[in-house]
């Protein structure tokens, strides 16, 4: 288990909606005393993602439907405590990530009969790299739902030190060892 | 004559009587002691923590509440779209 009290730590996109919508009862104390404690840090990336993502609902619904996407929109937005923006920092960090790695290490996503393009693929592996080198900046272990790529950003940081000075190693909490 | 001087700001304390269980006045006063500060003092910061942590759980409670009406009421597949995943193509594709 990762003590709530070692925050605040930055969650990635996914890792922000999995701790809201955990039925696991650890999984929901441990949620409930983290914001007890800490705000939730957040990229600007993962606001932009997330707010593509309603858009995008909201573009392909109509009447009520609609109009419940657009609330759940708007409380989204109460919801980060902290919303850290893409700083020269952090393009720097990313700039040389995105040279180090130019491509996406785990194949598109899918669900039953459709998958992302490999454009998307591409566009979300760069976010990925933006929301760690965010959490770099900041300073905060990031918590994330991904161990895919963001392994192999933090072995990147690694194995390429002279590469990305004054910035520390990449800590990476994995969702599953919140409250386990 | 020489008018007195006004007080300072006001520091915003009220003497007041409480009554409060033997062993919490009692853990306070040790409180106190090893922080070397006096009775009063300590109690004031401890009373300030725990109004603080209430109303930081509040905020929490709040917080939560915005969160659960954020992400309720959609498909495995809106929920991934949410998390900027798209998916646009067909698997066989």
């Amino acid at each position: 288990m990762v003590e709530p009290a070692f925050g605040p730590f930055l969650f990635d996109t996914s890792a922000e909606s999995w701790l809201v919508r955990s039925t696991d009862p650890a999984v929901q104390r441990w949620f409930a005393r983290y914001l007890s404690l800490h705000p939730v840090h957040v990229s600007a990336i993962t606001v932009m993602e997330r707010m593509r993502g309603y858009a995008m609902l909201v573009s392909r619904s109509a009447g009520e439907r609609r109009a419940q996407i657009e609330s759940a929109r708007l409380a989204y937005m109460d919801g980060p405590g902290k919303v850290w923006p893409i700083d020269a920092a952090a393009a720097l960090i990313a700039a040389e990530l995105a040279a180090l790695l130019p491509h996406p290490p785990t194949p598109p996503k899918h669900a039953h009969q459709i998958r992302e393009s490999h454009q998307e693929r591409l566009v979300g592996w760069r976010f990925d790299i933006l929301i760690a080198a965010t959490a770099l900046v900041a300073a905060l272990p990031l918590v994330h739902n991904n161990p895919g790529d963001f392994e192999a950003i933090r072995a990147a940081i690694e194995t390429s030190p002279e590469r990305f000075p004054n910035a520390g190693p990449l800590n990476l909490i994995r969702t599953l060892r919140l409250a386990a | 004559m020489e008018r007195k001087k006004a007080r300072g700001p006001k520091t915003g304390k009220r003497r007041t009587t409480l009554t409060l269980p033997s062993e919490s006045l009692a853990a306070a006063a040790r409180i106190a002691a090893a922080r070397k500060v006096n009775l009063s003092t300590a109690i004031a910061e401890i009373i300030d923590e725990g109004l603080r942590a209430k109303a930081a759980a509040a905020r929490g409670g709040q917080v939560l509440e915005s969160y659960r009406r954020a992400f309720s009421g959609f498909t495995d597949e809106e929920t991934m779209l949410l998390d900027g995943i798209v998916l646009d193509e067909r698997a066989d594709r």
